[in-house]
């Protein structure tokens, strides 16, 4: 059997210089949020470690993570798929398809059992009959290839909390990955999509330090789920100003002031947007006159209206506008106590009079 | 004879050490009892004036109803000084209510209140049937009745804790990392991600407009069918009691002296 080659060999192979190695390796580090002192570490880790295998899975998604992953500009994609890890099976990128592809999955499961890395991305249904793939179910496949894998990444919303497919009234009871993972640790990077460079970022990580990310208390990469949209917003400023957009074609959304009153979902969401933007930086929502949705927090879908703020009723997935919602119970309070004050006043005047009767 | 102020006999007094109120004698038929003492009243205004200006401050930050005048650039700070206002109440709202939790244990009898006693929710039920009109054995009550009491714990204490608990999360979201960010970071355990914790908090905040309108027409009521001098009590401390009212505590010495029979 022939050596694996490092990922600076076969970076090598594909002709890439030195030169733009030693540059993938700088961004690379940049992205992860490293000091520019350990960008040596990210070169040394390159040069001596394999190429990492990946399964990746989609369970009920709609291939929107995957659609992010293949727009990752700095590390570029080609240099991730082709270089730092080794793509065993994939849906949407593979050439090969039917039963090669699938077999080749039960494969890469045994050869490099506590090895690969399982990227998911989609919720899993509670009734497996909902989802089968290559005639099998999913959910079995899923179980079966997190119990072997070294780690486990769970892409984008609906792998990470339920999603869209577990949003009202979640006809498949849809559930989020980590219901069904058990002694596999689980790296949590939410978003609809996540950003590209932040899914690159994470599989950059762990090659570089061989473990997982630093992860907060909801089990997200610290590095890129430390922030709210909120605390890192360019139009921050306007709001602490008390200047903001009233609806969508009026002065104030040509002057770029803050989206709080139409919806804005900054205040509680936790994403990197507002720092590393979309598109290789170009932008983010915000930026471009678009409320955040809050499209990586938990329940998104079902915290709507996306333009109007609101508050969630408590252990339901209703919302509700608190202030008209607090005034009419203020009013039925004060209505309440007419009447009670009422009879409390006749109720007396009658007492008194019995008693003056006696 | 069996001690007048023995425990179980009344659903005001609720541990065994504390202390029997100062009593004046007005004439042979009333007497002037100093029920709320001064950190009890202290604690009282501070607490609605926090929660006013809170409500306020909150109801802003939720919906901001006016803009800042200068338009165009970004060199007011409105929203920031609301929310400072904000904070700077909730920080007093906080201290206060930890006072009050302290005085729960060092005040006089009416200080203090205690569920976990069969006969304060006897009392409870009569006092429901009192206020719906119905008849029942009610006794008058001196300091605060067991419902009121009730009121209290749910709305000024639970109320008080949900509202910290998750206003200090929203606070200290920006500095997770911070001695203060710690201390709340098990938040959403309990109250779910951020937006649901924002939601409680809202709809909280309501609860407590909700209770003052009813605290205050139950003050006033009281006032007028006990003519005790009730809604001036808040402010002097005292109330005006028949003799009769004061049953439990009447073979107690007059004011100054005390008497160790009641520190059981
Ligand atoms: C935010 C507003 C308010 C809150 C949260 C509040 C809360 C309370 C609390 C917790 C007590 C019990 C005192 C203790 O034992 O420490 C109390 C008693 C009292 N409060 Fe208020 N209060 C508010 C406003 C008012 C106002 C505006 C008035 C009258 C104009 C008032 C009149 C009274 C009276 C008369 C008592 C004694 C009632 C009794 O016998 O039980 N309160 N209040
Ligand atoms: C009775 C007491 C309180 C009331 C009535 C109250 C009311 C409110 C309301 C209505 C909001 C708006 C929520 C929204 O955005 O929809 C709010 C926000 C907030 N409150 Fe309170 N609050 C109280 C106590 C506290 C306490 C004790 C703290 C602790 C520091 C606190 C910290 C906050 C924070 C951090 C926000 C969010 C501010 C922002 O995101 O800009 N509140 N409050
Ligand atoms: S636009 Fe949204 S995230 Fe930005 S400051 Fe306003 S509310 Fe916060
Ligand atoms: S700005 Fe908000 S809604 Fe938009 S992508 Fe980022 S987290 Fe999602």
């Amino acid at each position: 059997m022939k050596k694996q080659k490092t990922i600076y060999e076969s970076a090598l192979d594909q002709g890439i210089s030195r030169r733009d190695f030693l540059k993938m390796c700088t961004a690379l580090a940049a992205t992860m949020g490293l000091d520019f002192s350990q960008t040596d570490n990210v070169v040394e880790a390159m040069e001596t470690k394999k190429r990492v295998p990946v399964l990746w899975l989609q369970l009920q998604d709609c291939t929107g993570c995957s659609e992010s992953f293949i727009r990752s500009t700095h590390p570029k994609i080609e240099s991730v798929i082709f270089d730092m890890i080794s793509l065993e099976y994939t849906e949407v990128l593979s050439a090969a398809s039917g039963v090669q592809v699938e077999s080749n999955l039960e494969t890469v499961i045994k050869k490099y059992k506590g090895e690969y890395i399982l990227a998911v991305e989609g919720s899993v249904p509670d009734n497996a009959g909902y989802l089968m793939v290559g005639g099998k179910s999913a959910k079995d496949t899923f179980i079966r290839a997190a119990e072997n894998a070294k780690a486990v990444i769970s892409y984008g919303s609906c792998a990470s909390w339920g999603g869209i497919p577990a949003a009202y009234p979640n006809p498949t009871k849809a559930k989020p990955i980590t219901k069904l993972v058990k002694n596999t640790p689980v790296i949590l990077v939410p978003g609809c999509p996540p950003i590209a460079e932040v899914m690159t970022g994470v599989i950059a990580h762990i090659i570089t330090f061989g473990e997982i990310p630093e992860l907060d208390v909801a089990g997200r990469p610290k590095a890129f789920y430390r922030h709210r949209i909120h605390d890192k917003c360019n139009r921050r400023a306007y709001f602490d100003a008390g200047l903001f957009v009233e609806s969508f074609d009026d002065e104030g959304a040509k002057q770029g002031y803050c989206l709080y009153k139409v919806g804005c979902k900054g205040p509680t969401t936790y994403n990197s947007c507002a720092e590393m933007r979309w598109n290789g930086g170009t932008s983010y929502p915000i930026q471009s006159g678009n409320p955040c949705i809050g499209c990586s927090e938990s329940n998104f879908w079902d915290n709507g209206p996306f333009f109007t703020r609101r508050a969630k009723v408590p252990g339901t997935q209703i919302t509700i506008n608190p202030d008209k919602v607090g005034v009419a119970v203020l009013g039925a309070t004060a209505a309440g106590v007419a009447i009670h004050g009422a009879a409390t006043v006749a109720k007396k005047k009658h007492d008194e009079k019995i008693r003056g009767e006696e | 004879m069996a001690n007048p102020y023995h425990l179980d006999e009344s659903s005001e007094s609720a541990f065994k050490n504390e202390y029997p109120p100062k009593i004046e004698k007005v004439n042979n038929e009333t007497v002037k009892i100093y029920v709320w003492e001064l950190p009890v009243r202290i604690f009282h205004w501070v607490n609605a004036a926090a929660i006013f200006a809170l409500m306020i401050t909150g109801i802003y930050i939720g919906n901001p109803f006016f803009d800042s005048m200068i338009q165009g650039e970004a060199s007011g700070f409105i929203m920031g000084w609301v929310r400072y206002i904000h904070f700077f109440s909730a920080f007093i709202f906080t201290a206060n209510l930890l006072v009050r939790l302290y005085w729960t244990f060092a005040g006089n009898k009416y200080a203090s209140s205690n569920l976990f006693r069969k006969i304060f929710w006897k009392d409870t039920w009569e006092s429901v049937k009192f206020y719906l009109f119905l008849k029942n054995k009610k006794p008058h009550f001196v300091g605060h009745n067991p419902l009121a009491q009730l009121s209290y714990w749910v709305v000024i204490g639970v109320g008080s804790i949900i509202m910290i608990l998750t206003g200090y999360y929203l606070y200290t979201e920006p500095q997770p990392e911070s001695f203060l960010g710690k201390l709340f970071q098990w938040v959403p355990v309990i109250f779910g991600d951020s937006f649901d914790i924002r939601s409680w908090h809202h709809l909280v905040a309501w609860a407590f407009m909700a209770f003052v309108v009813a605290h205050i027409y139950l003050s006033i009521r009281e006032d007028y069918l006990s003519k005790n001098g009730t809604m001036s009590s808040i402010f002097t401390g005292y109330k005006t009691e028949s003799k009769d009212s004061i049953e439990d505590i009447k073979d107690e010495s007059m004011p100054g002296e005390k008497n160790d029979k009641y520190y059981m």
